[in-house]
């Protein structure tokens, strides 16, 4: 891995100009988040789309929207993750996925989440490998189930790890036997935060996934934020922010980029959109008419916004309380309101 | 005027704690509040989304209310005020003890040991409860693909114990998985050669922290299962209106029936109320909310 020579300085573009800059077609990127619901970089994603970027390597943990919009388009070429469902609403395999998978199109290596976790780990601290003991005895650590190794991708790449795993005897504690697993060093991260300061110090609440993992994982790092704001103002809870601004090569403001995800605090996550996508990619025709309408026909993101509407977005906007909303119709009846948890009103903690 | 939420709350120890009868609920509240009779009070769980994620709110709420939940995205003891839709939802964050991400709950709760029972789904599972969500026939060339592992495998093995619920059908409950994703208490002992053996998990984990974990019930659309010493499942309940006949029929291998204690617990009538006034209003993972019988009505006004 090569030593920086300098601090990174952060510079603020517009999306497309980021997109532009940073995405490259065979490019190793991850998206931060988690599967479809939570901090998507969705606009990135929806921007790489719109300026046709190919051949992508998304090295990830998660399904996601991001994910779902490449695969609608055939943009990703191999897919090493863990889970490729990316609204758990459904449950199941993105259907455009499956449908390149199953015409040889994309070459998908698995994991487990937790395996992919310690991967990220590793690649953040710098370290080659890391050993993990789960799931000894799975498929997942089958030699021959190696796909990366089978298209013989493997040794070629310096990012691309010359072996899926290593099975060995802890040698330390002679705890049985463990899985080495080889640092994920991806070339791009993308991802989307709540607030970023003009130096490029980042934060978000809510979960944290693997982003601050990725972060330093990946050579080049793009930040989403939702408000830029001034540096010296993330300085005052530096307790809060999770991205040193070394790390960060690339700050874009976009507000609701993270649309139909959610942004703790900020937006709820649009469940009933994300059924449409869905819906949309069960065939072609359908599919196609979707990607026109929204991601060919918008102007940019703002134009796609005032095609949702401010209803929309009211209705998403978070409480401040709680950091998400109940006017959403997620299911099939109306959120109740309520001060308390049940099992704490109840019993406590 | 509908009751508010803290009206609602009111009522629950007026509900009578006792069964309710056939026809006065549905299979996924069945299942889900089964689900939720694993847990115990002193339990760190770890749950996937959706059934799982019912099933162990219910508990919260009724049988384990000190119950430590555990999200996989990185969230520690989450309070639910409103049934989250995924594990990284903001609603499963609500009132948290710490938030972190993936790298403490696997690493710092999971693989340190902390977590006592986890809580899955899966597409398939063998005798031993070895679990496949990756896919069916060549894994190159499936004829179904599925989502893969996600957290499935990490959890079912280094959890103390763990509950699977599945959809079960003959093609689902099998001798043996075309593909191992979460290995059960047989698995496969892979040699530095390339050769691999069956074995049982104990051998394949000997020395490791982990060696006695694994799923210890299956709850599916027709029954409640267990395992035998040998890590072989065994049925234990079938589900109201389904015989031990129909339970075999739907296994791909011959099941064990020999220690069936009979029909599986109906819910009782203010886990019912707990369930669907409390855990799923929104009507997201239960299909249709079913009428009160008129006694139960009467209290709730």
């Amino acid at each position: 891995m090569p030593l920086r020579e300098k601090t990174k300085k952060a510079e603020i573009l517009t999306l497309e100009e980021a997109v532009k800059k940073y995405m490259r077609n065979d490019i190793i990127v991850a998206y931060s988040g988690f599967t479809g619901f939570n901090r998507n970089p969705v606009a990135f994603a929806w921007e790489t789309v719109r300026q046709g970027f190919k051949n992508l390597h998304v090295l990830d943990r998660h399904g996601s929207i991001c994910t779902w919009l490449l695969n609608a388009v055939g943009a990703i070429k191999i897919y090493e993750t863990d889970w490729m469902g990316w609204g758990e609403m459904a449950g199941k395999l993105d259907v455009n996925l499956e449908r390149g998978y199953k015409a040889g199109k994309i070459i998908l290596e698995d994991y487990s989440h937790g395996a992919m976790a310690m991967r990220f780990l590793a690649g953040a601290i710098g370290a080659p490998f890391i050993p993990y003991f789960a799931p000894l005895g799975s498929d997942l650590y089958n030699m021959e189930y190696d796909a990366l190794g089978k298209a013989g991708l493997r040794g070629k790449n310096p990012k691309i790890p010359k072996k899926k795993f290593i099975q060995m005897e802890e040698p330390f504690y002679g705890e049985g036997n463990v899985v080495l697993l080889p640092a994920a060093r991806p070339d791009l991260a993308v991802i989307h935060v709540a607030q970023a300061g003009d130096k490029g110090t980042a934060r978000w609440r809510g979960v944290g996934t693997i982003d601050k993992e990725i972060a330093f994982a990946c050579e080049k790092v793009v930040v989403i934020a939702e408000e830029i704001i001034p540096e010296a103002e993330m300085r005052k809870t530096p307790e809060s922010n999770q991205i040193p601004y070394f790390t960060v090569d690339c700050i874009v403001e976009q507000p609701w980029g993270a649309f139909p995800s959610s942004v703790p605090f900020y937006y709820d996550y649009d469940a009933p959109f994300m059924r449409g996508m869905d819906a949309a990619s069960r065939n072609e025709a359908d599919l196609k008419k979707w990607l026109d309408e929204w991601v060919f026909g918008p102007k940019n993101w703002e134009d796609f916004l005032v095609k949702l509407g401010a209803k929309k977005l009211l209705d998403l906007k978070a409480d401040m309380v709680t950091g998400y909303s109940v006017r959403m119709m997620r299911g099939k009846k109306p959120a109740p309101r309520m001060k308390m948890p049940l099992s704490v009103a109840r019993s406590g903690y | 005027m509908a009751k508010s939420t803290e009206e609602l709350m009111e009522l629950i120890d007026q509900i009578p704690n006792e069964p309710a009868k056939p026809g006065e609920f549905i299979l996924p509240e069945l299942m889900a509040i089964a689900v939720a009779h694993e847990v115990r009070d002193d339990d760190i769980v770890f749950a996937g989304t959706g059934l799982p994620m019912v099933g162990i709110m219910t508990a919260n709420f009724m049988n384990a209310p000190h119950a430590t939940l555990i999200y996989k995205s990185g969230i520690c003891d989450g309070k639910t005020m409103h049934v989250p839709m995924s594990v990284c939802d903001q609603r499963a964050a609500n009132m948290c003890s710490t938030l972190g991400g993936l790298v403490d709950t696997f690493g710092y709760y999971l693989q340190q040991g902390y977590v006592t029972l986890g809580f899955l789904g899966g597409a398939a599972i063998d005798k031993y409860g070895g679990v496949n969500v990756t896919s069916i026939g060549d894994y190159y060339k499936p004829a179904h693909r599925f989502t893969g592992s996600g957290g499935n495998s990490d959890i079912g093995t280094m959890a103390k114990r763990t509950a699977f619920i599945i959809l079960q059908e003959k093609r689902r409950f099998l001798e043996r998985n075309d593909y191992t994703t979460t290995p059960g208490w047989w698995c496969w002992d892979f040699k530095p050669n390339g050769k691999k053996e069956w074995k049982p998990k104990k051998e394949v984990w000997k020395g490791t922290p982990f060696a006695d974990c694994g799923p210890t019930s299956v709850v599916t659309n027709m029954g409640v299962y267990r395992f035998d010493k040998n890590g072989i499942i065994y049925l234990e309940t079938h589900h109201p209106g389904v015989t031990v006949e129909q339970v075999k029929e739907n296994c791909g291998f011959d099941l064990n029936v020999s220690m069936v204690k009979g029909e599986t617990p109906h819910p009782t009538y203010r886990e019912l109320f707990v369930l669907r006034e409390f855990v799923d209003p929104e009507l997201i993972f239960l299909p249709q909310k079913v009428e009160y019988p008129a006694a139960i009505k009467s209290i709730i006004g």
